[in-house]
Formats: C-alpha cells, structure tokens, sequence
C-alpha cells in the first residue's frame, strides 16, 4: 500500500531532518571549540518497496584535510621551539636590564672605573676609597643578580621540562585509551568522530611539546612516534620520566651518567620493557621539549659563562702578577730560575722556548692543580690560543713536580731541576742545541694587599678566598665565579688598602689606584671561546668593556634572531590554521543556510504526512 | 573534550590585533622615555656600540671631574705661591734696607718682621686643598712642615733643638774658645809673624784662602801645610808707606772676606793700619797686633753672621746637621753631625724624594686624559722653598746683645748675606720656576677638557642617534597605527556581527 510507503518515508525523511538539525546544532554550539571539527551526516535513500525510497543515515562524516592537519603538526612543534627560545631570551634581556640606565653591567663597570679615576686623582680622601670599594661592591653584586637571573631561567626550563613530560605523558595516555575504544573499527557515528575530534586534540598538544610523526590504519588506530624514530603510542602508551632538581645553580650540569649530573634528564620506558635516555641520544630535536633542554643546557649555561668570564677576567687582572725568571746556567744548558713560592692551584708557569730544528717557538703554560684525578688539562684550560697547557700535580712536593715536568717535556730537550728551596730551574739542552729557552716566567695571584706590588685581591671568590682559576676535582673555580664574586671584604673595614701596597706606602701614592685603571680601561685579555664570543683558533682579545660589549650585542643579536624565527614561525602556523578551518571549522552561515534547508526538508516532510492523514481521512469516510 | 582557550580562529583572528595592540603599547612607552627600548635586544645592531659610546661618555665626565679637582688644587697652591713670592720680596727690602739700630729683644726692626714672615711661609706651605697638604709630596695627610715656633726654638719640652740652638752651638764652634775663628796668630816680637788654623780637617772657623802682599822686602808664603798655615816674613825691611798686606779668609756659609792691612807713618793708625815703626821688628810688633785685631774683628762681625748662615743651612738640610760634641766642647769641635728625631727638630715632615729621579712634580699625577697626565705635586724641602725659609729663618732667629760692641757689624754683616741669598740666583730653582710648571699643567688640563667637550658632543650625538627615538616619529607611528587598529577593530566586528543568524 503506497499510502502507508508514503507515511514512512515522509517519516524517515523526518527523522534524517532530526539527525542532520542536531548535527547543525553541534556545530554551531562548537563553532568556537579548538579541535573541533565540523561533521556532516552521510545520507543515502533506501529502496523501499516497489516506488521511491525512503532516506537512511549512514554515518557522521568529519571533514578533514589530513594533509593539512600533518604540516599544522609539524610547523607546531617549530612554533612552541621558537616560541619558548624568544620567551626566554627576551626574559634573558631583563637580566642585562635597561641600557643607559642604572642596574646594568656597563654602568656598574663604569662607575667603577670613575670611582678608581677619582681615587687616583685624590687617593689620601677617605670618600675616593669609600667610593671605590662601594663601586666595585656594586659590580660584583651586579655580578651575582646576572647570575642569578640567568639560573633563575635555567630553573624554569627545568621546571618547563617536568611539566611538559607531565604534560606528554597524559596526552600519550589518553591517546592509548581513545586508540583502545576505537578497537572495534570503522565506524563512523557521532561518538567515533568526537573520539577521533578528541585524539586528534591529543595528538596537537603532543607535538607542542615534541617533534612527532603519527601514522594512522584503516581501523582507525593511530601509532605515535617521534621524528627520530621511537614510538610513544602503539597499543599502549609509553611512560616519559623526570627527575627534576629543585634549585638549579651554575654548577649543576647535566651529563649523560646519571650519577654526575645536577639537572634531570628526560627517560622514556616503553610499554613492551626497556629504558632510554631522551636527551643523552638527542631524540627530541624541536618542540617545547627541545626548547626547554637547549635553554637549560647550552643557551642559558654560556650566559653564565660568559658572566662566569667576565667575573674571572675582571679579578685576575688585578691579582695576577707576572715574575720573570732569573737567567740560569748550569754547565752548557742555559735557562731560568723561578721562584714557585706562592704560586697556587690554577697559577701558571710560562715557558718559552725555540725548537732550532724547525725554527718554530713554542709556549707552554704549566698550570698547577692539586688533584691528580683532574690531569691531563684540555688545551682550552688558558685562553690564549697560542700556548701549549701542562698541567701538574704539585700535591706531591717539589721533587715530584720537577718528575713530572721532565717526564712530559724532557723529551722536548727541556730540563728541570730543584737547586734549592721552592726554585725551579728549567734549562735547554746545552751543547746538543736543538732548543734555546727564550723566557720563562711564572703568574701567581697575589693575596696580600701590602706585599709591596700593586696587584691584589679586589675581588675575590665568596669575599674570602682568591680567585686563581683553581681546577679540583670538583670543577674549575671559573664556573659559577659571577655568582660567588665579592670585594675582599677586609676592604670594608679598612679601604685604605686601595692605596697601601707595601708598608709605609705614603697616603697621596697613585700606584695601586693607576695600575688598577690602567687594567680595567686598556690592558687586553683573551677570552675563552665557551662564551660563544670568538673561535678557539682566534679567541677575542680586548679590554673588558670590549669585552662586556661583545657580550651585550651578542646576546641582544640572540634575542632578536629568537624573536624574528617565533614571528615567522607564527605566521606560517596562522596560515595553516585558516587553511585548517577553512576546510574543517565551523562557518555559522553556512550551518544557518543548511538550518533553513532542513527546516524547510522537516516542514516539507510534514506536509507529506499531513496530505496523507487526509488522505486517510478521506479513505475513511468515503467507506 | 577538552577546551583549552578560544579556539584557533578567535587566536588566529585576534592575533594580528593582539600584535598591533603590543606595538602600539611599545610606541606608547617610546614617547614616554624617549629611548628606543628599554632592553639591549631592542636596541638594534648599534646595541654594542653604544656601550662603547656610555663609556667614553662616562670617561670623560670622569676626567672632567679630575680636572676641576686638580685645578683647584693647583689655584689654592698658586696661593701659597704668590704668597711665598711676596714674603720674600718683603724680607728682602727689609734686609736691604732697614735700619741697624737694635730693639730690645736683640734684633732689628727687619728681622722682627722677619718673625711674621717665616710663620707665614710656614703656614702658606702647610695649605690644604680639602683634606690635602700641597707641599708634602706623596704623604698628602701629613703636614710638610713642622710648626715655625718649633723650628725656631725647639720643641716645647726642649728635648729636641731648634734652630736658635743650633745657631748657638755652631757660632760658639766657629768663634773658638777664645774668639778668633779658630785662627792662631803668632805672638809678638816671633819672626815670622804666621797665622795657622787649629785644626785640620775642621768644619768650623775661618779658613786661611790667600795671602798678598805689596810690603817692600816682605815674604809671604802659604797657606800651606795641614793645618795651613803663612806666614809674613819683613826680612828685616821696613815696608813703605801705604804698602799693603791682603789676607783672604773664607767663611763657613762659602763667602769670602779679605783683611788688609796698610802701612802707615801716621799714628795712631786707623783700623786696617799698622804703623810702621822704628825698624823692622817694631813694625812686625805692630803689624801682628794689627792682624790680631783685625782676625778677632772678622770673627766677631762676618763670621758670627755666616756661621748663623751656615748653621741655618745645615739645619734646613736633610737630615739636618749639628756640630759634633761627641770629641770635646764646643769651640774645640770640628766636625758637624746628623741630628737625629730624638734631639732635633726635623723641620721637613712631608714625603722625601725616594731618589734623584723621583720629582717634586711627579708626586702627583692627575690623569686628564686617556694619554695625558699633569703633574702637580710639590714637595716643602725643594730648593726655591728651602732657601727662602733657610734665609728668613736665619734671619727671624739670630739675636744680639746691645751690649757687644761688634752688635752693628753682625747685624749689617747679616742682613748683607739674607738680602744676597734671597735674591734670584742662577741655576738655582725659584719660586716662580713652580709657578711656571703649575701654569703648564693648567694649560694642558684646559686643552684637554676643550677637546673632551667637543668629543662628548659628537659622542651624545651619535648615541642619540642609537638609544633615543624622535617624539615626532613616534606620535606619526602612533596615529597611523592607531588609525589602522581601530578599522581593525571595526571591521573585525563588523565580520562577527554580519551572521545569517541576524537574519533569520
């Protein structure tokens, strides 16, 4: 009977009307919720009896454009990088603070070096001395708050790191627990596709945080792994682990062995067994992830160490005193003595000499250390790129040092001895000549502030100890020295040893105060290559407000870079993004447009019925 | 599902928005400071040049500071030295020409005003600029000088000698016991008549320097011998009329005084006459009387005058000098020795040269420049000070008795030497030769901080150029993005209103 055909399709008409209406007021209730993405019904007519058909629905369809969604991954885990970089670096700008005003480190050096100009134009005036004790005390405490902001960062990208893998962790989860509710496979109803609208949200936050690829079956199962190769999430999820330390300080480092190493380190324990270092084997390479790690290991650490070099350069100049040797010959070796007294761990013994053979000179820098455990010293222990580093053990008394020397160079035709006291003599070969010892002298830090030289301990290493550069098993003194530096703090008590250098030094004597001018504003220094400033083969060499200089451009240059790569990198994901929503959100004209079409479909199928009712009623009353 | 924010295209829509709204915050703070940035990235390339720029800046400011430092110190030594210039021009015409009539404390009315004058010159080299003596070389917090009272007279305790002390000592070493100079005449009625030192080698009395001789008939020989010693031998002839005898006597302070004795009929003879007698041995007679009183006249006049000369010298040397006791009395003494702290007064208690190389000058050293230093110091013990203070010393400190008839004779003998002394000599620095090298530096520091103002000129110029922006610029930025931030506003709402469901 065709009436009661026409009645059920009419019906069925009616109820596709519903379903598609309550699709329509899904997207326009989700118009603006990020992840979402617009469905549509899929509706096909069904052959009812011998006349027309009616309407079925066959599923909710999700228009995506996987394509687009992989690169929108991809260029997001670039974005959160770039993102995290130019946020750090620019908070690293803070730490430098505002130029031209006061807070910075050219103004702290520059009132130090006006303090000392005053000195030495008035040394006798109590208030030039004042003034200089309270204007070094203001660079090594310009020093220590540097260091600490820049380890007050390191701190956050620790902190970023533990909630991030926090972060990860629960996505990889979730996204294990929505793979394994997919597992009956290929359908295609409401609650699926806001599944996979949710998985999909997962897997965005996950490549935020990392570089990641998924690969998608027909089962609607997705497997997750890095761009390095390590799968996340399969059938299960992966578990990433972090240890984070609570207080970072210059001298936490991270290092592959984990019983060395200060900072945490990101593991990943895969569901199946097995363990794996994340950043010891670089499997992270962009992301909020990789950020945070090349912040926290190499950005932020040559921060420090370029503050680490400045504190120590800034000290050593005006406590290191140069001795000659004293021309020495023994038999046909000609040479020097020098005098080993006072010189401490990190101190230097400076030999020179001419290899007749090849013509060439060769410069050696001895440096004392005390620990055996720390030998042999890399060639970058002393910034001069020209000089060829020994380092020796003198825990074992004089004796040991001059084997220890001859051991390592005698073979080079140079021979050391002991002919009394704390005296080392080094001597050439004699009569073989195939060596002339052209100069031999020794660097000791000077610690007393009357010794008679105008070298002292402004700065020192906590307000007590010198700095010498000492090497320990620990670590050298060099690493963390911005955050520990301060005056000597006898100089608080007594700032006349800022003019007295030896006893009976006269109170109008400019000696100390010009020497320490002449040291700040135009001797040159090298600078180690750690700090990113010059190359190991051609070091930086200048004063230290070059120095400081090369420093501030350097890292502004940085911050900038940062900052440019974060803008490009958020215009391409902004385009994506468009390109994403064009084809996948919500257009509510569009939804209204369809919402008149099936309100007029509804009205229509309505009418069918009506006319059939009628028509019925007709039927009935006609029999 | 979880919500976490608006979603992509609210961000994507309001992003562009948010960055013009954080560009105009930034425009904003640029014309409130007037800097470009308020960090060193913000900067721009010339982020590090501008440091550079700060610090020349700041040098300079500092050399600035240096250089008015130093010029005041120099304007308040200058002062000191006008002030020295004109003490010694006073004593001077005081010496020169004031009379010789005694007060009664023992001294003319110039050496009373020479009294004012050495504790004014004492007090000019003890100025301060500040907190800083000018004329105590590198100790700058020690006074150069003792007090003039304690150089004159010793210290209150009377412990330690001052000048008037050893004055007295040394006038009692030159006199000798009996009044001579140190010089023995030969007795009447000997032949040769000599004239010997007493002792050689001696720092005290008149030394023999030449004889000359006019007598007829006469030798003369010497000095000669240890100690010298000549002689003048008539021969047994009666020199003529008007014949004379020159004896030449040097005196400790290093000048020279001649004795000469004529021969003459007329009786009795004047001073610097012997009377030729009834033969030659009667005029030996006389001529040995006459040249014992005129040695005993020399000693008590010029060579009370030099010896107080030569003591005063020796005083105001370093270390200062006394005659030595250690042998005998006084008047047999005959050499001079250090003093020490404890029982002299040291009238120099600045800084001492450290060596011959180790000037005044450089004992302070002001840097105006990145090349230039000036040199400023001054030391109380160099030469143009000494000598001034030694001469008016000398002079405030020497008194006489009315009562001695030389009185007259040492005092003009005095004044002559003090009026000699304090006159400009030749190779010997001068007060003024200071004036000349302060005026130097002033001149240096003057042509440093002319050029230093230009160089911060062009320096502030061209930071500037780097750290500052031009209101003018800013407020153009501001309004074009505050005109395309509103359109953005409009037209971004103008998009969410226009909705079909408005329509519907």
């Amino acid at each position: 009977m065709s009436l009661g055909q026409a009645l059920s399709t009419a019906l069925s008409g009616l109820r596709t009307n519903q379903a598609a209406l309550a699709l329509v007021s899904s997207n326009v209730a989700n118009a603006e919720t990020p992840g979402y993405v617009r469905k549509t019904l899929i509706q096909t007519a069904a052959t009812t009896a011998d006349y027309g058909s009616s309407v079925r629905v066959a599923g909710v369809n999700r228009e995506l454009d996987a394509f687009v969604q992989a690169q929108l991954r991809t260029e997001m885990s670039g974005a959160a990088y770039a993102n995290i970089r130019s946020t750090f670096l620019n908070n690293l700008q803070g730490v430098y603070g505002n130029p031209g005003s006061t807070g910075t480190l050219e103004s702290a050096f520059n009132a130090l070096t006006t303090a000392i100009q005053a000195l030495s134009t008035s040394p006798d005036s109590q208030s030039a001395r004042i003034g200089v004790v309270n204007a070094a005390q203001n660079i090594a405490q310009q020093l220590n708050q540097a260091s600490q902001g820049v380890q007050a960062l390191r701190n956050a990208a620790e902190n970023g790191l533990a909630e991030s893998v926090s972060t990860a962790n629960t996505a990889m989860s979730q996204i294990a627990a929505i793979n394994q509710k997919l597992l009956s496979g290929g359908q295609t109803d409401a609650s699926t596709a806001s599944l996979l609208d949710q998985r999909d949200q997962y897997i965005t936050q996950l490549s935020q945080l990392m570089d990641i690829k998924v690969i998608a079956n027909e089962a609607n199962q997705v497997s997750v792994f890095t761009s390095s190769g390590l799968q996340l999430v399969g059938v299960e999820a992966a578990r990433l682990s972090f240890n984070p330390q609570g207080t970072v300080t210059p001298n936490s480092l991270w290092s592959a062995d984990p019983t060395q190493s200060g900072l945490g380190s990101v593991t990943i324990d895969f569901p199946q067994g097995g363990r794996m270092d994340l950043i010891a084997t670089n499997s992270i390479r962009s992301g909020a992830i990789a950020g945070y790690i090349e912040l926290r290991d190499k950005t932020l650490v040559q921060a420090q160490t370029q503050l680490d070099q400045l504190a120590a350069q800034l000290s050593s100049a005006l406590s290191d005193q140069t001795v000659g040797g004293t021309p020495a010959s023994t038999g046909s070796g000609d040479g020097f003595d020098l005098d080993l007294a006072g010189l401490q761990n990190g101190n230097v013994i400076h030999v020179s000499y001419k290899d007749n053979v090849t013509g060439a000179t060769r410069n050696l820098s001895i440096v004392r250390v005390d620990d055996p455990s720390v030998l042999p010293l890399p060639n970058n222990t002393t910034n001069d790129p020209n000089d060829e580093v020994i380092g020796i053990d003198f825990s074992g008394g004089i004796a040991s040092v001059v084997a220890q020397l001859n051991g390592a160079l005698g073979g080079a035709g140079l021979q050391f001895s002991n002919p009394a006291g704390t005296t080392l003599q080094v001597l050439d070969d004699g009569a073989t000549n195939t060596i002339d010892i052209l100069s031999a002298s020794t660097t000791k830090t000077v610690t007393a502030s009357n010794s008679g030289a105008a070298q002292f301990s402004l700065f020192t290493d906590g307000g007590v100890t010198a700095y010498t550069g000492a090497i320990t098993g620990g670590g050298s003194q060099l690493t963390g020295f911005a955050a520990r530096i301060s005056i000597d703090r006898s100089l608080l008590s007594d700032p006349g040893q800022l003019v007295a250098y030896g006893p009976g030094t006269a109170s109008g004597d400019t000696t100390r105060p010009d020497f320490i001018l002449s040291q700040l504003t135009t001797a040159s220094y090298y600078y180690s290559p750690q700090t990113g400033v010059g190359t190991s083969t051609s070091p930086n060499r200048g004063t230290l407000l070059n120095y400081t200089q090369q420093v501030l451009s350097t890292q502004g240059n940085a911050a900038v870079a940062a900052q440019q790569l974060s803008d490009g990198q958020n215009v391409v994901l902004n385009l994506l993004q468009q390109k994403m929503d064009t084809t996948s959100g919500i257009n509510i004209d569009n939804e209204m447009a369809h919402l008149l079409a099936l309100q007029n479909a509804y009205s229509a199928n309505a009418r069918v019925m009506s006319v059939v009712n009628d028509m019925y009623k007709m039927l009935m009353q006609a029999v | 599902m979880a919500i976490d924010g608006v979603s992509n295209r609210t961000s994507y829509i309001g992003s562009t928005i948010l960055n013009m709204k954080s560009q105009l915050g930034e425009l904003s703070q640029q014309l409130a400071s007037g800097k470009v940035s308020t960090t060193y990235a913000g900067q721009g390339v010339n982020r590090g040049l501008a440091v550079g720029l700060r610090a020349q800046i700041s040098a300079i400011t500092a050399y600035a500071d240096t250089a008015t430092n130093i010029n005041t110190r120099i304007n308040v030594a200058n002062l000191s030295l006008q002030g020295l210039v004109d003490i010694n021009k006073q004593v001077k015409t005081a010496a020169n020409g004031s009379s010789m009539a005694l007060g009664t404390g023992g001294q003319t009315s110039g050496q009373i005003s020479a009294q004012s004058a050495f504790a004014n010159a004492i007090e000019l080299l003890n100025t301060r600029s500040g907190d800083r003596y000018l004329f105590s070389g590198r100790a700058t917090d020690t006074p150069p000088t003792a007090t003039s009272d304690e150089i004159l007279y010793g210290s209150a305790d009377g412990t330690r000698a001052g000048l008037t002390q050893l004055i007295a000592e040394r006038k009692s070493a030159d006199l000798g016991s009996d009044g001579m100079g140190r010089l023995g005449v030969s007795a009447a009625g000997v032949s040769p008549i000599t004239i010997a030192e007493d002792a050689a080698p001696s720092a005290f009395g008149m030394k023999l320097s030449a004889v000359n001789s006019t007598l007829t008939g006469a030798t003369v020989s010497g000095p000669t011998g240890s100690p010298p010693e000549l002689s003048i031998d008539l021969n047994g002839v009666n020199p003529n009329d008007g014949d004379k005898l020159d004896i030449t006597f040097e005196l400790p302070d290093g000048t020279h005084e001649k004795l000469t004795l004529t021969a003459t009929t007329k009786a009795p003879p004047q001073p610097g006459e012997f009377l030729i007698g009834a033969d030659a041995n009667a005029t030996s007679d006389n001529l040995q009387a006459a040249l014992q009183g005129g040695v005993k006249t020399l000693a008590n006049t010029a060579l009370v005058a030099a010896s107080a000369v030569a003591a005063s010298n020796d005083f105001f040397g370093s270390p200062p000098m006394r005659v030595d006791t250690s042998g005998g009395p006084l008047a047999s003494a005959t050499a001079l020795v250090a003093g020490t702290a404890a029982d002299t007064i040291s009238w120099y208690t600045g800084e001492v040269a450290q060596g011959p190389t180790d000037s005044a000058r450089g004992t302070a050293i002001g840097r105006v420049d990145q090349a230039i230093t000036v040199q400023y110091g001054a030391r109380a013990n160099e030469d143009a000070f000494r000598i001034q203070l030694q001469n008016i010393a000398v002079y405030a400190a020497v008194t006489t008795s009315s009562s001695d008839p030389y009185a007259s004779g040492q005092a003009t003998a005095l004044s002559q030497r003090v009026a000699l002394n304090l006159s400009q000599q030749q190779g010997v620095q001068s007060i003024q030769d200071i004036q000349a090298e302060f005026g130097g530096a002033q001149t240096a520091i003057k042509a440093a901080g002319e050029r230093q103002a230009q160089v911060q000129g062009m320096t502030q110029a061209m930071l500037d150029s780097i750290e500052t922006v031009s209101p003018e610029e800013v407020s153009m930025k501001l309004l074009a993005l505050q005109t395309s931030l509103s359109a953005s506003y409009q037209t971004t709402s103008m998009l969410y209103k226009l909705s079909l469901t408005n329509y519907m």
